[in-house]
C-alpha cells in the first residue's frame, strides 16, 4: 500500500504477549481494521530487553537481538514492532551491526552455528511510524466509526522512540509529534505540557523513588492543568504499566486526586475504529477508564 | 564520591580510555569537552554519587576502579537524553552500558539485573513461561482469540548467551549457591 508495503513481520516480545494480551488484542484488531497484513514470527525470543542484557553482556544482547532479525529476514519481511523496548533493542542492534561488517561477520560465526545468519536486508519499524504515512492516515479517518471529537489527551512518548535520535531515526527528539498526528486525525485534540517528554522510569531499576517522583511529576501537571486531560496516551507495555499502577500509590501516599487514566495508543484507536469496548479488557487498569468510555458512549 | 578523589599518578590506568573506546559505539568517548550538557538534562543527576561528564571525566583520567565500583553506573533510566544532546556526540548511555559490562565481569552485579538475565535463560522469554504459567497465559490468549506463542528453542538461546560470554555469570552464581 504505501513505499513501506503493508506486510510485516509482527514482533510481539515478552511483556504484551505474556503479561499484557490485551494489547496484542487491541493492536490486531486495529490493523485487520486498516488492513496491515502482520505474519507471526515462530521460534523469537525476548528482542532481549534494552536494561539487563545490554547492561551485563553487549555481545549477548546483539547476538540474540540478530537471532530474531535473522527469522524475520528468512520470512523476507520488516519486522514491525508493538513495544518500545523491542523497538529500541531491535533497531539499535540492527544499525549498530549495520555500521559495524567486522562486529557482524563475529556475530554471524557464532549464528550460523545455530543455522542462523543475519544479513542485514531488513527494516525494523515501529507501527507509529508505519501508520503515520499519509495514505494510513487517510484510510484510518475514513474508517473512524467513533470520532474522538471531545476528547483532550496528552501524550507519554516515551525515551525509546525518540532518543537517540541518530539511532532511532523515528521522530524529531525535542518536539516529536507522530503520536499526536493519529490522535488528532481520530478527531481527538492532544495537549502541550512541560513534562511531555520527561521519562516514565521505568528502566531506573535499583531505586524506585526515582520512578515515583517522574510519575507523580507528570501526574500532577496533568491533574492541574486548566482543561480537564482525560487519559494519557502511551505507546509502551512498561510505560502504561509504571504511570498506571504508580498514580494509584502515590493518590494513596500523598493524598493527592490522580486520578488520570493511561491507554496504550491501539486501545484508544480501537475505539475509534469500532472496536467493541467489552472486547478490550480496558477494566484491568487501576484507574479506570470510566469517565471517557462515558463520553465516547453518550 | 563527590569529595576529593587523591591518588597517585602510578595508580591511574592510562589505558582504561582507550579499552573503552575500541567496543563497538564507544568510540566517540575520547571527544568529550567537559561541557556538562549531559549532566544538566539528566533524569537521574540527583540520585547519582558521580554525574554523567564526571564519570566520563573519570573514565579519561584512569580511575577505573572508581568508576566501576560506582553506582552511578548502574543508577540509569536509559533515557537517552545524554547521548542525544552531547554536542561532541559522545554516546554516553551507550557507553554506561559498555562500563556495566566490565563491572559485571568483575562481578559486580546488582541483584535487579541478574535476576532477569536467569529468567531469560530459563524461558528464552522475560516473563516466566513454562508449566502453570505457560497453561494460564495460554488460556488467557485463546479466549482473547490470539494465536498460540511458539517459543524459541532453548538450546539456541543457551548457545548464544554462552558463547557470548554471559553464561560465566550465571554459571558463577550457581556455584556461590
Ligand atoms: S555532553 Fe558530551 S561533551 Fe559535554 S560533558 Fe557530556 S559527554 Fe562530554
Ligand atoms: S540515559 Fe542515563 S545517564 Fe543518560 S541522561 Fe538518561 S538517566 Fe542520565
Amino acid at each position: 500500500m504505501t513505499k513501506k508495503g503493508n506486510k510485516f513481520s509482527l514482533f510481539l516480545g515478552c511483556t504484551i504477549p505474556l503479561k499484557m494480551p490485551q494489547l496484542e488484542k487491541a493492536f490486531r484488531d486495529v490493523a485487520s481494521i486498516l488492513g496491515v497484513e502482520l505474519k507471526e514470527m515462530e521460534g523469537v525470543s525476548c528482542c532481549p530487553e534494552p536494561v539487563s542484557l545490554q547492561s551485563l553482556n553487549i555481545d549477548t544482547w546483539l547476538t540474540l537481538g540478530a537471532r530474531n532479525l535473522a527469522i524475520a529476514e528468512k520470512m523476507g519481511l520488516d519486522v514491525l514492532t508493538i513495544c518500545s523496548g523491542c523497538y529500541e533493542t531491535l533497531k539499535t542492534v540492527s544499525v549498530l551491526l549495520g555500521e559495524d561488517p567486522e562486529h557482524l561477520k563475529k556475530i554471524n560465526e557464532i549464528l550460523k552455528k545455530i543455522n542462523y545468519e543475519y544479513t542485514g536486508k531488513i527494516t525494523v519499524y515501529h507501527f507509529v511510524e508505519i501508520l503515520t504515512q499519509p495514505e494510513w492516515l487517510e484510510k484510518m479517518k475514513s474508517l473512524t466509526i467513533k470520532p474522538l471529537d471531545d476528547l483532550n489527551l496528552a501524550v507519554h512518548y516515551g525515551c525509546h522512540l525518540i532518543r537517540p535520535s541518530k539511532i532511532m531515526r523515528f521522530d524529531h527528539p525535542e518536539k516529536p509529534e507522530k503520536i499526536d498526528l493519529i490522535l488528532q486525525t481520530l478527531g481527538a485534540k492532544t495537549i502541550d505540557f512541560a513534562n511531555k517528554l520527561e521519562c516514565c522510569g521505568y528502566c531506573a531499576r535499583l531505586q524506585e523513588e526515582i520512578g515515583e517522583k517522574l510519575v507523580e511529576d507528570k501526574m500532577t501537571e496533568l491533574c492541574e492543568l486548566e482543561e480537564e486531560v482525560d487519559a494519557l496516551i502511551a505507546v509502551c507495555p512498561a510505560c502504561v504499566t509504571q504511570y498506571d499502577r504508580k498514580e494509584k500509590i502515590i493518590a494513596r501516599r500523598t493524598g493527592k486526586e490522580l486520578n488520570i487514566p493511561v491507554l496504550y495508543l491501539p486501545e484508544i484507536m480501537a475505539i475509534a475504529l469500532g472496536v467493541a469496548l467489552e472486547d478490550l479488557n480496558l477494566s484491568t487498569r487501576s484507574v479506570k477508564p470510566n469517565k471517557l468510555i462515558e463520553k465516547l458512549t453518550t | 564520591m563527590s569529595e576529593m578523589i587523591k591518588k597517585n599518578v602510578n595508580d591511574l590506568d592510562l589505558n582504561f580510555r582507550y579499552e573503552i573506546a575500541k567496543k563497538i559505539g564507544a568510540k566517540s568517548l575520547l571527544k568529550c569537552i567537559q561541557c556538562g550538557v549531559c549532566s544538566s538534562g539528566c533524569t537521574v543527576t540527583e540520585y547519582v554519587d558521580l554525574q554523567p561528564h564526571r564519570v566520563v571525566a573519570s573514565c579519561l583520567l584512569g580511575l577505573k576502579e572508581e568508576v566501576l565500583s560506582s553506582k552511578a553506573i548502574w543508577t540509569c533510566s536509559l533515557c537517552h537524553r545524554c547521548t542525544e544532546r552531547c554536542p561532541k556526540n559522545v554516546d554516553y548511555s551507550f557507553i554506561l552500558a559498555l562500563l556495566r559490562n566490565m563491572a559485571a565481569r568483575e562481578g559486580k552485579i546488582p541483584k535487579e539485573y541478574s535476576s532477569t538475565v536467569e529468567v531469560i535463560y530459563d524461558n528464552g522469554f522475560v516473563v516466566p513461561y513454562t508449566e502453570g504459567m505457560k497453561k494460564n497465559i495460554d488460556r488467557r490468549r485463546e479466549r482473547m482469540g490470539l494465536p498460540e506463542i511458539v517459543p524459541p528453542n532453548l538450546d539456541d538461546i543457551r548457545f548464544i548467551i554462552n558463547e557470548t560470554g554471559l553464561g560465566d555469570l550465571i554459571i558463577k552464581k550457581e556455584d556461590d549457591k
